[in-house]
């Protein structure tokens, strides 16, 4: 025991000065990686549930609960595999969902509202923390990314629509346009206008689901919660084999004269001889 | 005052969005394409001679206060030669061609059957259209009515410089629901419960977050998994087991009864309405004159597009070729009175080719008479508009419609069509920079 000099985190022994630098180096990489994951799970969605996260008029039934769980699993399963494994942290899908509503209040507000004059009410995205703070703690509970699938990405989907119905529900009001009924939703993206996303792009309830009546919703729940499963273990095993630290040696840096500190210039040089043979003797006068 | 047109300031918004997109790269978030979505100029001259036709399009004024409303009627025909790349219009929709929704729509008809859904349209056939927008955000913007059509993108029709004047705050748009609430403002509703809902979420995720945050995190983790000597019992505590456990109770309880009060709040709710309207064309008018194109040439130093057409009167009146309207250029005739006549005073100016449209023999047609005269549009637009690229289009065919007037001033309507073959040089020495010739 060296007394002051040293603290003890989670049974090994680290000195102070190295513990205060690690704290330091946490949130540096806390703070780069919500940036990188708000950038990144931004951009995936964007992609794949785009449309429907982000207007008013394309959020129903069918296709919304179906494919945004489905498309938003995708990082919070493949960062639970790093967080787990490599930290034990349960936090990797909380994690990501922020950061994923965080980019897009950021884009919405600005880019749509401000920019291009889209009012609030109609590019609100849509809300997946109450799935996946169930998701990350499925994986505390059990430990296990089978049973977290089986669970906890059972949960992600289900939850989705009775999350956002809470904030949604306002915009399914009936209402009378030019004689005609439709939801405040719908008038909403009537009058405020997309120049490039006309009314029949939107998909609303296109398909058999509709033939249940008015439990589409249910349905497509529990028909995404299935997808998610999978999608979950997919993605586990997407993080798996991200999380491969692979290195090639940087032949580069030697031709351009650098070397490693503790790499004895001999070593250097017969790295150079080594790997620019070819060069040598076509440079030869 | 924010003045915005799509083809005017297209490459000021691309650039902007450019650098927009470079500033937020860390958080890579979209600026919407919306409003950089077209430029008229830029859409293909097949696209625009050969698709919706807008005619007798009227704006009932050109300035409005934010909240004031303008009513944009107006005609348009699908042309029968419809490109063959293009699906046909089996889903369209009668937009507004805006930079943003700068002005809301109300309402909106196809043959007075409400535009709030798509609907299929036939080619060959005309429809009558009203839009009535309201004043939103103050500016001098270039609003254009449009079809959009699946497959086939936004189809455009005149753009008019509309102004708004006022302050963007005073804009309002309210409605009573079916239900019984009375919404203020639509751009505002709801909003309250998506702050309170999404804050207290997100309050919530902090909170677990935090939990973990505020102990040490990565590469103390780390070596305690990794190496010899680690607590791992230390990593995941009972405790957080137990604080885990009622985090989920707790968050799958508040979404269950969340949904709950919110059914009980708002009982009566119906889906989002995606049905197709169904619209009947305009009674069909049979075409009194028909039109051959002997020969068509684009004179591409003198930008002028020439055509030796055989024109047959098939009907019961005189008819007097009066205009050529191609891709929103109203070429006309400037010897038909009757055609200068339909000249609204608010039509745009850059939509109405000075020289007009140049006819070798301009006297009615007698009932079943045929004539053949050449027929001459000429004019820098072909260039600044572009439509000169049709010379690069594997599918060279130009199209448009005819426009005659009988004695009594009445209106007939024909298709002309043709292949398009350019002239490169001519014998007067006209080039682009010297469209009048002579020794050069
Ligand atoms: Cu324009």
């Amino acid at each position: 025991m060296q007394g002051g000099t040293s603290v003890r985190l989670y049974g090994l022994e680290w000195p102070k000065e190295s513990a205060r630098i690690s704290r330091v180096f946490d949130l540096l990489v806390a703070a780069i990686l919500f940036l990188a994951v708000s950038g990144a799970f931004h951009l995936h969605y964007m992609l794949t549930a785009g449309d429907w996260d982000m207007w008013i008029d394309w959020k129903d039934r069918q296709w919304w609960v179906t494919l945004t769980p489905i498309m938003a699993i995708t990082f919070p399963a493949a960062l639970q595999y790093v967080f787990w494994t490599k930290f034990r942290l349960p936090i990797a899908a909380t994690f990501a969902v922020v950061c994923l509503l965080f980019g897009q209040w950021i884009n919405r507000y600005f880019g749509f509202h401000l920019w291009s004059y889209f009012p609030m009410s109609e590019v609100i995205p849509a809300l997946l923390i109450p799935g996946a703070l169930v998701l990350d703690i499925a994986l505390l509970l059990t430990g296990n990314f089978l049973f977290t699938a089986m669970s906890g990405a059972f949960a992600f989907a289900l939850l989705f629509y009775p999350t956002n119905w809470f904030w949604l529900a306002p915009y399914r009001l009936p209402v009378e346009v030019m004689g005609q009924l439709v939801s405040v939703g719908d008038y909403i993206s009537y009058a405020f206008t997309r120049t490039a996303l006309p009314e029949y792009i939107r998909l609303i309830e296109r398909g058999t689901l509709r033939t249940f009546g008015g439990h589409s919703a249910i349905i497509a729940s529990f028909f995404s919660a299935f997808v998610s499963i999978l999608m979950y273990l997919a993605w586990w095993h997407i993080g798996m084999l991200l999380a491969r630290v692979v290195t090639t040696p940087n032949t580069l840096k030697n031709f351009m004269g650098l070397t490693d500190k503790d790499e004895p210039a001999e070593a250097a040089q017969k790295a150079i001889d080594g790997t620019s043979l070819q060069g040598r003797s076509v440079a030869a006068e | 005052m924010r003045t915005f047109c799509f083809h005017e300031s297209s490459c000021v918004r691309v650039v902007l969005s450019a650098a927009a997109a470079i500033m937020q790269i860390g958080i890579l978030t979209f600026v919407p394409d919306a409003a950089l979505a077209h430029g008229e100029r830029n859409q293909e001259p097949f696209l625009r001679m050969r698709t919706a036709h807008f005619y007798d399009v009227k704006w009932s004024t050109n300035e409005i206060p934010v909240n004031g409303e303008i009513v944009v009627t107006g005609k348009f025909r699908l042309f029968p030669i419809w490109p063959v790349n293009l699906p046909l219009p089996e889903a369209a929709f009668l937009g507004n061609g805006t930079p943003g929704p700068v002005l809301a729509r109300t309402e909106s008809y196809i043959n007075g059957v409400p535009a709030i859904q798509s609907t299929k349209l036939e080619l060959n056939r005309d429809y009558e259209f009203k839009t009535v927008l309201k004043g939103r955000v103050p500016g001098y913007h270039h609003v254009h009515p449009m079809i959009n059509v699946m497959g086939a993108g936004p189809l455009l029709g005149p753009g008019n410089w509309l102004t708004v004047t006022g302050n963007e705050s005073d804009f309002k748009l309210s409605i009573k629901t079916l239900s019984g609430e009375t919404i203020d403002n639509l751009e505002t509703w709801g909003l309250g419960r998506v702050f309170f809902w999404h804050g207290l979420w997100v309050a919530i995720a902090i909170v677990w977050l935090v939990w973990w945050l505020r102990r040490p995190l990565l590469l103390p983790r780390f070596r305690a998994l990794t190496e010899k000597g680690g607590d791992r019992s230390q990593l995941v505590t009972s405790t957080d087991r137990l604080f885990g456990a009622g985090l989920l109770v707790a968050t799958i309880l508040t979404v269950f009864f969340g949904f709950q009060a919110t059914d009980t709040a708002y009982p009566r709710t119906v889906p989002l309405q995606g049905s197709r309207a169904t619209v009947e064309p305009l009674p069909e008018v049979p075409e009194q004159v028909k039109v051959v194109v002997n020969k068509s040439n684009y004179d591409v130093p003198g930008r002028s597009l020439r055509m030796n057409v055989t024109l047959t009167n098939n009907g019961s009146s005189s008819a007097q070729l009066g205009e050529f309207l191609t891709s929103n250029q109203r070429f006309i005739n400037h010897e038909v009175s009757q055609a200068m006549a339909t000249v609204d005073p608010n039509y745009p100016k850059e939509l109405l080719p000075p020289n007009g449209l140049k006819v070798s023999d301009s006297r009615p047609l007698k009932p079943g008479e045929t004539k053949t005269v050449d027929i001459e549009a000429a004019d820098a637009a072909w260039e600044t508009e572009r439509l000169s690229s049709l010379i690069n289009d594997p599918d060279n065919t130009l199209g448009g419609l005819l426009f005659y007037y009988d004695e009594h001033g009445k209106r007939t309507i024909s298709n002309v069509s043709g292949p398009m073959v350019p002239v490169f040089t001519d014998p007067d020495n006209r080039t682009a920079e010297n469209p009048k010739g002579g020794a050069g």
